[in-house]
């Protein structure tokens, strides 16, 4: 038995799931090893679209990208934020050691003015990273960026409400972003290219915010009223 | 000396058609005596002369467009052409309302004689579409009178152009009309026939302007010619002949403008990055657009794309009889930008500028922000926006914070709704502002929310507790 299994591998006449060859898709590290290791090695996917599910803005999804942020403007390219919920803060953002002047915002009146900006944005050469938080996409709408993203393969991240994880996207890769306990970021990864989905990483992100080691009972609150205001 | 005259005898017709795309009939009328002024081709064929009443030309020819001719627009046309003129000679002047004339004599080296001169002239005006009548002459009028009368002769030999000259006929010699005719009934017929009459002669029995006129075009006595200087702005009109109403129709003609200013700007090795639309509507105030681009540019299919995107977004008010490009800012042409032979400098540049020059044309200037932060202890007051400048320009000089702040910031603080599920650290007391009048005094706390969120929370002077932004 033995000799003819090896008679067929020697052949090469039966496939092996562990000679799969790597897939070398073109992509960018996250930063954080933990997740890299979910994401089998292969990080950001480079023209294609990455979603981001999360319920609302502040949960430590800017922390999550930043590390990519900082490469694409130390490239030399130029990041867009397109039609962010609030106004990115210049100082904070100064301090994680981005340059300023290479990040534009973005604003638009309708949702079709953002979808063309964000297609142009994609297509352009200069553009390092784009993130955009749209209103609602429809799936026409989804796979036009993906094929924008393929023509410039540029990187691009939407931030989505964690509702839209119930409609079929083409992003390459989508992620679940949850707050975590002790203010890290859970993240559930819903699809990605090479692997199974539903893997699970809890990044703790621990320059996000000043966090006093012994935290809640020292802090001086000041007067604070019985009751919810 | 040697001078140059062009004789426009169809100016303002050859201006029309040359953005006119529909090969009707067409006449310039003449709004005072009802009739017609300039006829194109088509309309001769069917019938149609100069100094014909209007009614008569418009029963030959139902469908005619009309255009009534207008003294300052002729003017701004004939300054059109002394434009592109003036690169082929350095002193012209302009004869209103359709003549030009350049000194030929110091230039013809250059262009290797008045033959070379002649000919390039030529060319131009042919790819221009411009019926012109040229004419050389010894003296400014001598040179006019031949160009008027179209019996000009590329030459500069002395002896052909007095024979020229003498040709010429009493009427043509530019006289008054009734001197003309004088001389007519004396039996003068001929230019030439007047010159050899006593200068005395003709001062007594005619008039002193007449003997002028005569030896200013002999040349005995001065007529100086004040030179033209192109201006510092590039100016262009564009009428239509039937009215405009969709905004894609005003593109073709468009296009022929921005090449000629692309030509206009590479030849005064310039940039601009702002343009100025007006279209002119029939009886409403005209629309002005204006075009910018994120850095200088030339190039006029970029012009296009921005014009396109910007007519996209606008509807016409009321149906266009006109339009009219202005530019007035030009900038001197730079070096390249590119640091080393082989970097992606200047085409990265250029990029950048495209797609921010894009976005803005469709999305207004507005729309795209760079920010900048600032020293100051008020959060509202530390950050600011600015318009996009190219990337490389900018100083880098940038101290850090050393607190931590929110990647986060709303726009106005919002009342905290629910208690706080945890406290993380502070107060942070930041107090200023009383030196501007916008005094602030908060105490600042990092507190997470029952939704998961860290916010940056604080609480002023009168007691009220507010989120002002979020640990994104």
């Amino acid at each position: 038995m033995k000799e003819l299994l090896d008679t067929l591998i020697s052949d090469a006449r039966v496939w092996q799931g562990s000679q799969q060859a790597q897939t070398t898709l073109p992509a960018e590290p996250t930063g954080f090893s933990a997740l890299d290791l979910q994401l089998a090695g292969v990080g950001w996917p480079r023209g294609a679209l990455t979603e981001c599910l999360l319920p609302a803005p502040g949960i430590g999804e800017l922390q999550l990208v930043l590390p990519l942020m900082r490469r694409q403007l130390e490239a030399g390219k130029t990041v867009f934020w397109i039609n962010p919920p609030y106004t990115p803060y210049a100082p904070a953002l100064e301090r994680e050691g981005l340059n300023l002047a290479q990040i534009v915002v973005v604003h638009t009146q309708d949702q079709a003015d953002a979808l063309w900006s964000l297609e142009n944005c994609l297509r352009s050469p200069v553009t390092g990273l784009v993130m955009a938080w749209p209103t609602r996409l429809k799936s026409r709408e989804m796979r036009r960026l993906q094929l924008a993203a393929e023509a410039g393969d540029s990187l691009c991240i939407l931030f989505r409400p964690t509702g839209a994880a119930d409609n079929s996207s083409p992003a390459a890769l989508r992620l679940q972003l949850e707050p975590g306990q002790n203010h890290a970021l859970d993240i559930r990864i819903l699809k990605r290219r090479g692997g199974w989905a539903a893997e699970h990483c809890t990044l703790a992100l621990p320059d996000r915010a000043p966090v006093r080691p012994d935290t809640a009972t020292s802090v001086v609150r000041g007067p604070w009223p019985e009751r919810n205001r | 000396m040697l001078w140059l005259y062009i004789h426009f005898p169809n100016l303002l017709m050859d201006h029309v058609r040359s953005t006119r795309d529909d090969p009707g009939a067409l006449v310039i009328s003449d709004a005072r005596k009802q009739s017609v002024f300039q006829a194109c081709p088509e309309a001769r064929a069917l019938g149609i002369r100069p100094g014909m009443r209007l009614k008569t030309a418009i029963s030959l020819a139902p469908d005619l467009a009309i255009m009534a001719a207008a003294p300052e627009r002729e003017q701004q046309v004939l300054e059109q052409q002394a434009r592109w003129l003036y690169r082929y000679a350095a002193h012209i002047c302009l004869r209103p309302p359709d003549g030009v004339l350049a000194e030929a004599s110091s230039m013809s080296r250059l262009h290797g004689g008045v033959d070379g001169l002649w000919r390039k002239l030529t060319q131009a005006l042919e790819q221009r579409q411009l019926t012109a009548w040229l004419a050389t002459g010894q003296t400014p009028r001598a040179a006019r009178q031949l160009a008027r009368a179209d019996r000009g002769q590329c030459t500069d030999s002395p002896e052909t152009l007095n024979g020229l000259l003498h040709g010429l006929s009493i009427a043509q010699a530019g006289l008054p009309e009734r001197i003309a005719e004088r001389l007519a009934r004396v039996g003068l017929l001929s230019l030439g026939d007047l010159m050899q009459l006593p200068a005395e002669e003709i001062a007594r029995r005619l008039e002193p302007e007449t003997l002028q006129l005569l030896q200013k075009i002999q040349g005995t006595r001065p007529d100086p010619q004040p030179a033209w200087s192109p201006p510092h702005r590039f100016c262009q009109r564009l009428d239509f002949t039937r009215d405009v109403e969709q905004t894609s129709g005003l593109l073709f003609p468009l296009q022929r403008v921005l090449g000629e200013l692309e030509e206009d700007l590479q030849w005064r090795q310039q940039d601009t990055d702002s343009l100025l639309l007006t279209l002119r509507h029939r009886d409403q105030p005209e629309t002005r657009i204006r075009l910018r681009t994120a850095g200088p540019e030339h190039r006029a299919a970029n012009f296009l794309a921005l014009a396109r995107l910007r007519l996209e977004q606008q509807a016409l008010v009321a149906p266009v009889e006109g339009m009219a490009l202005r530019v007035s800012r030009l900038i001197p042409r730079g070096q390249p930008m590119g640091d080393d032979l082989l970097g992606d400098g200047p085409d990265t540049q250029e990029a950048w500028q495209v797609l921010i020059s894009r976005l803005q044309a469709r999305l207004g200037d507005q729309a795209l922000k760079v920010l900048a932060s600032h020293e100051d202890h008020r959060p509202e007051r530390a950050w600011s926006h600015g318009r996009p400048v190219r990337p490389g320009t900018a100083s880098g000089t940038t101290c850090p914070s050393a607190r931590s702040r929110p990647l986060w910031l709303f726009n106005s603080p919002e009342p905290v709704i629910h208690l706080p599920e945890a406290w993380l650290s502070g107060p942070e007391r930041i107090s200023g502002g009383w030196w501007d009048g916008e005094r602030v005094q908060r105490d600042y706390y990092v507190a997470q929310l029952t939704s998961g969120q860290l916010a940056w929370v604080f609480r002023d002077v009168s007691g009220g507790w507010f989120v002002h932004g979020l640990f994104g």
